[in-house]
């Protein structure tokens, strides 16, 4: 268990400079999107109400007010989500071979750390976890702060408040990162991390097996999902819809659940027996 | 310690930030406002059995989701669809009980209202099964089963559909058990080298034998001729109560075609009576019945005939054993005419329930009525509006009814 | 005593080692000779379980490895295998969260004695420097055995001779080393063991010191004798 937490620090460190890098392109991008929209939404009132003398009444009837979701409708909002995204899922590849790669490689010593081996699949998974709550939870934080300079920039009556939580729910682009309930959270994110799991998996049979491996992982990941929808496939096709909906549900997280132990045990085999330097 | 200190943070970040969002997301359902069904005459007891479904949303923002609600005599109740009933789905609220109650004998049946009947003594459900392949279907089938509640045997068969070597595809209208026979009621599509029409059919099965005994075409409603075609309605009745007629409504359309556009007209209707067991038809004469009475309903022994004209709902009840007809009475709608749709109605121990469909207060549609009425006569025992409780709140929302529920 | 038995490995079709079998003891340094590309390496990473091989088995004090023998045994690979952005007191504060049999006495002595500056980047370190922290790190854990591949090569005249030092001071007592090398000069009159490979396989296994008194050869004289048949 120390072993574990000192391996998820150190993996965690080691990802720490480009995390912040991702962050602060987020929160710069994403400032520059509220000014950008706040100010074209002023322009806009400017020239119709002055130029073209429209009342304000008016001008509010047709064009509506302004809320935060024209700004999270941006691509300066949604740019650099796409980026943290793109980030965590080269992530998930690069964090085991920037280990195999390069003079120093570094997973001669990581294999010879006198622990279980698979407590480095454990840190490794739960590095990507945290990177991906943690562009999570900071743009909860910063959603508020953009709030905040949209109210400075945008006059009251001009202006539609709404809370994080109503924006965030609004957007369906949105709902799948931030699901409006917390089981729901737990399954999406849950499925994420079945997901990163099969695909370790696939990285570690390519690393212990060269070429063939890259066949035998994909294999695996075919394996995988086959086994994952077999209760789909079986109530659809063969048993007549023998299942209530619920109880398809338990079945798959049944099956999620075996399929997860699945990874982490040959994970585990792979590594302690197959994987090569 | 020190060398911990980033993850550490992150670690405090997530859960600080990710915990209060969930929070939060708790708390803030709370605001939505309270409908209540306002009494303007009668006596609000009439409503107590009654529970209207729909969902709200607010259109202030551009906020365009929406949040189920319920109203009834006691207020509104909101509810977000939990995450379960979101990817699983509900079904019908009498599906939904025949689910709690006979847990067993509903798995793998489906959520079609019209393949189930129930009385005391039996809970029973068909459909129509077939297979299809890219150019037509075929092995079209009954999977039929009967469960006795008394001594929760189950009898499951399955019959072939004779005579589908032409049908498109067939699904169910009605299911009854009258005596030891089961009458499955079908509408099927026929094709035919001129084009496609309806048959509305009523399986007889032999329940001892589990066969086929009679097939027998009620209604065949072939195309018109020179632009006119025909149109059958099985008038609905109450899913859960035995009928041992069916009422078919079928009006002749005739399509006239202007220079720029076509419209519709229905040139004859007719009320047809079926008696299930004997398989008579016979023709019923009702004078003067609007083309419009698509609301219609048959209740066993009394057809109504309802239907809308401008902001009136009519309603003609037409006793079968007698062939008499009842008087026709009227019931007034508030609002303007052509704003929202037609409301909704059901029929339950001898009350006919009326809710309207639509609040749209910044379109000015107020489709809102609830009324109660003896259906007979038509006299007014409960009406009202549903309103927001609190007149001083704000108007900028949309309340869409759906399912009324009288209990 | 590390028991290798009939080691077969291939790599596809390739056979890289035929059935290896050689023993190392403890207080002894054991060489592998062999011309490039003949497998020692691979014996090495064998032995500590960082590649799979098809048959054979490998014992060290009569067990298999697991995750316990690292504190036991440890690999000093032919290049450093620390992260190269940290600095050299940041590799040894990584030794020391990990190995419990991580010595700080020993590594600030190893410190001093190769003159190498803790608070220096790994990257910033010449090929010499490099080297040595490499066998630093190897050296400070108190394990009873130390495999080296190729600690000599590239690495210029000075630091090559400061390293043989080490061989003969009180670093090395008492532990067993098997290193490996291409060319034994300058470690010659250390070595206690020779196993001379060829082609996947172990042509001669002897005592340095044997051929030394009783039949007055060199180990070269040896290499001679079997390669040249």
């Amino acid at each position: 268990m120390k072993n574990y937490l000192q391996l998820v620090n150190f993996e965690f460190n080691r990802i720490a400079k480009l995390f912040t890098v991702l962050l602060g392109i987020t929160f710069v991008a994403q400032m520059i999107g509220v000014v950008v929209q706040s100010r074209s939404y002023l322009n806009m009132a400017n020239e119709k109400m002055y130029k073209e003398m429209m009342p304000q009444a008016e001008f509010l009837e047709n064009f509506g007010q302004m809320s935060f979701l024209q700004i999270a409708r941006s691509s300066w909002f949604f740019g650099p989500i796409a980026l943290c995204i793109a980030g965590v899922a080269f992530y998930i590849f690069f964090i085991w071979y920037r280990d195999w790669i390069g003079k120093n490689t570094f997973i001669y010593r990581l294999l010879m750390l006198p622990t279980s081996r698979l407590n480095i699949f454990f840190a490794k998974i739960t590095t990507i976890l945290i990177m991906t709550f943690g562009f999570v939870a900071v743009q909860l934080i910063i959603i508020p702060i953009e709030m905040l300079v949209m109210k400075a920039m945008v006059p009251d009556e001009f202006r539609l408040d709404m809370g994080v939580v109503e924006v965030l729910t609004t957007m369906p682009e949105l709902t799948l990162i931030y699901p409006s309930s917390i089981m729901q959270f737990i399954f999406h994110y849950g499925l994420g991390l079945l997901a990163v799991s099969i695909l370790f998996t696939g990285i570690l049979f390519e690393r212990s097996f060269k070429w063939k491996g890259i066949f035998a992982g994909l294999l695996y990941g075919g394996i995988a999902v086959i086994v994952l929808i077999l209760p789909l496939l079986l109530h659809e096709f063969v048993l007549n819809s023998y299942f209530y909906p619920i109880e398809l549900f338990v079945l798959e997280i049944v099956m999620g659940l075996i399929v997860f132990a699945a990874s982490i045990w040959v994970s585990g085999f792979l590594l302690k027996n197959k994987v090569t330097v | 310690m020190r060398k911990y200190w980033k993850f550490m943070s992150i670690l405090v970040v997530i859960i600080l930030s990710i915990g209060t969002f969930y929070v939060k997301s708790v708390t803030s359902e709370a605001n939505h406002p309270e409908f209540v069904i306002d009494t303007q005459s009668g006596d609000a007891k009439e409503i107590e059995p009654l529970k209207l479904v729909g969902y709200y949303s607010d259109t202030s923002s551009m906020d365009y989701t929406s949040t189920d609600v319920k109203i009834s005599s006691e207020g509104s109740t909101y509810e977000r669809r939990s995450f379960l009933d979101q990817i699983i789905g509900e079904p019908p609220a009498v599906i939904k009980e025949y689910q709690e109650k006979y847990r067993s004998f509903m798995r793998g049946k489906g959520l079609n209202v019209n393949s189930f009947f129930e009385n005391n003594q039996f809970l029973a459900y068909a459909d129509v099964d077939y297979k299809t392949d890219s150019f037509h279907s075929h092995d079209f089938k009954f999977p039929i089963s009967i469960l006795n509640k008394e001594d929760a045997s189950v009898q499951s068969f399955t019959v072939d559909i004779p005579d589908s070597e032409n049908m498109d595809y067939a699904y169910m209208e009605d299911l009854q058990i009258i005596e030891d026979e089961l009458y499955i009621i079908t509408n099927n599509m026929i094709r035919n080298p001129e084009g496609s029409f309806d048959e509305k059919h009523v399986y007889t099965i032999d329940l001892a034998n589990q066969t086929l005994s009679n097939d027998d075409t009620f209604s065949q409603v072939p195309e018109g001729q020179e632009g006119n075609h025909i149109v059958a309605q099985v008038i609905r009745t109450s899913p859960t109560e035995a009928n041992d007629h069916m009422i078919l409504l079928q009006k002749e359309i005739k399509v006239i075609h202007d220079p720029e556009s076509y419209r519709e007209e229905v040139v004859k209707q007719e009320v047809i009576s079926y008696n299930l067991a004997t398989k008579e038809k016979e023709s019923i004469s009702v004078s003067d019945l609007p083309f419009n009475s698509e609301l219609s309903f048959f209740d066993g022994s009394t057809i109504y005939f309802i239907g809308i004209e401008g902001q009136e709902i009519f309603v003609t009840p037409y006793h079968l054993a007698d062939g008499q007809a009842g008087e026709e009475y009227r019931l007034q709608l508030s609002g303007e005419d052509g704003h929202g749709s037609a409301p909704m109605t059901t029929i339950k121990d001898g009350k006919l329930y009326l809710s309207g469909q639509q609040l749209t207060p910044k379109l000015n549609i107020n489709a809102a009525d609830v009324i109660v009425a003896d259906v007979e006569t038509g006299d007014i025992l409960f009406k009202g509006q549903i309103t927001l409780d609190d007149p001083k709140a704000k108007n900028q929302y949309e309340l869409y009814l759906h399912e009324m529920l009288v209990e | 005593m590390i028991e290798v038995k009939g080691v077969e490995k291939r790599y596809g079709l390739k056979k890289i080692l035929k059935g290896v079998s050689f023993t190392a003891n403890k207080g002894e340094i054991t060489c592998l000779i062999g011309i490039n590309g003949v497998g020692k390496t691979t014996i090495l990473k064998a032995i500590m379980a960082l590649t799979p091989f098809q048959k054979g088995q490998i014992l060290i004090d009569g067990k298999p490895i697991d995750k316990h023998s690292f504190e036991k045994i440890t690999f000093i690979p032919d290049s450093l295998t620390m992260l190269p952005n940290m600095t050299i007191n940041e590799a040894m504060e990584f030794m020391k969260d990990f190995y419990t049999c991580w010595n700080q006495k020993r590594a600030n002595e190893l410190l001093g004695f190769f003159r190498l500056d803790p608070s220096n980047r790994i990257s910033s370190l010449s090929k010499g420097n490099t080297a040595k922290v490499n066998l630093l790190l190897g050296l400070a854990l108190d394990v009873d055995y130390v495999l080296m591949d190729e600690p000599f090569s590239g690495i210029d005249l000075f630091s090559r001779e400061e390293i043989a030092n080490v061989f003969t001071s009180h670093l090395i007592e008492n532990r067993g080393v098997i290193i490996t090398t291409h060319e034994i000069g300058d470690i010659e009159h250390l070595l206690d063991k020779v196993v001379l490979l060829d082609d996947g396989l172990v042509t001669k296994e002897f005592s340095a010191e044997e051929a030394r008194e009783k039949e007055g050869k060199s180990v070269i004289d040896v290499m001679r004798e079997v390669y040249q048949k």
